[in-house]
């Protein structure tokens, strides 16, 4: 079962790290966790998929959710160290156009 | 109403891995274990198709989990829960699925998915699906949904 670590940086930008499987189930909680996030006033979010495993569908949609109350509170939702497995996700989705896959967690805004 | 694709032999594939179970979210995990299993047998099956295939079966079971089911199914006296079966095997030529469900027919046109607008946040689920296998198949019989997928081995 997946694992999530979050944490917000002195800068202000919150890392959000899914740990395994971003399916069905932990795509409801990583929703739950960046709209937290967003409310709270953290509206830069990095999105560490480093450890994450498998991505679906609905671990997609949670992404897009977070990119889009991100942008609307005034910050953005990025994602790095995105695994080749990962990485062909958003290639058959398109979504590496709207969420650009960063090098490292530290660079992601450096933008 | 479609024949049913060629990945219907895994039902007959004497190394398959079946499992019966309550179509839950909370499910999926176990089939993802079943693939792991899989592959474990049979390690020469290259990242990507692994990949593929993954991703295919957990959407079409996710579809299943999400959207085949009516509401009241449960509340039928003598009528089963929602329940689902899969079967899953490798050949020397491809990888297969075959997935059978007892919820609603699911009103499908597998030749009109397409991806939906960037930033929309579901309905991608099929069209991923449609995108990673090499055949998908879907069809209603005796009331029950039934799903075939296929993956052609990538030659070395």
């Amino acid at each position: 079962m997946i694992e999530f670590a979050v944490e917000t940086r002195d800068d202000g930008i919150g890392v959000v790290t899914p740990q395994g499987r971003l399916n069905m189930v932990s795509a409801r909680r990583l929703k739950e966790i960046l709209s937290e996030l967003v409310s709270g006033g953290t509206s830069r979010i990095v999105v560490d998929l480093g450890e994450t495993t498998f991505l679906d569908s609905s671990g997609l949609g949670a992404l897009i959710g977070g990119l889009k109350s991100a942008r609307q509170a005034g910050g953005d939702l990025r994602i790095a160290r995105v695994s080749p497995a990962v990485m062909t996700v958003f290639e058959l989705t398109n979504l590496d156009r709207v969420l650009r896959p960063r090098e490292s967690v530290e660079s992601a805004f450096h933008d | 109403m479609t024949e049913p694709g060629s990945a219907r032999t895994v039902t007959t594939l004497e190394s398959r891995l079946e499992l019966s179970a309550p179509a839950t979210p909370e499910i999926m995990e176990l089939v993802h274990a079943m693939l792991e299993h899989l592959w474990g047998t049979t390690p020469n099956v290259s990242e990507r198709d692994r990949l593929r295939f993954e991703m295919a079966v957990i959407e079409i079971l996710g579809n299943v989990v999400e959207h085949a089911y009516a509401a009241d199914n449960e509340d039928v006296p003598g009528k089963e829960g929602r329940r689902f079966e899969i079967a899953v095997g490798v050949t020397d030529g491809a990888l297969m699925a075959h997935l059978e469900d007892n919820g609603v027919p699911t009103e499908l046109d597998l030749s009109g998915v397409a991806m939906p607008d960037v930033l929309a946040e579901s309905g991608r689920g099929l069209a991923l699906a449609t995108a990673a296998l090499d055949d998908l198949t879907y069809e209603r019989m005796q009331g029950r949904n039934l799903w075939d997928l296929l993956c052609v081995r990538a030659t070395e």
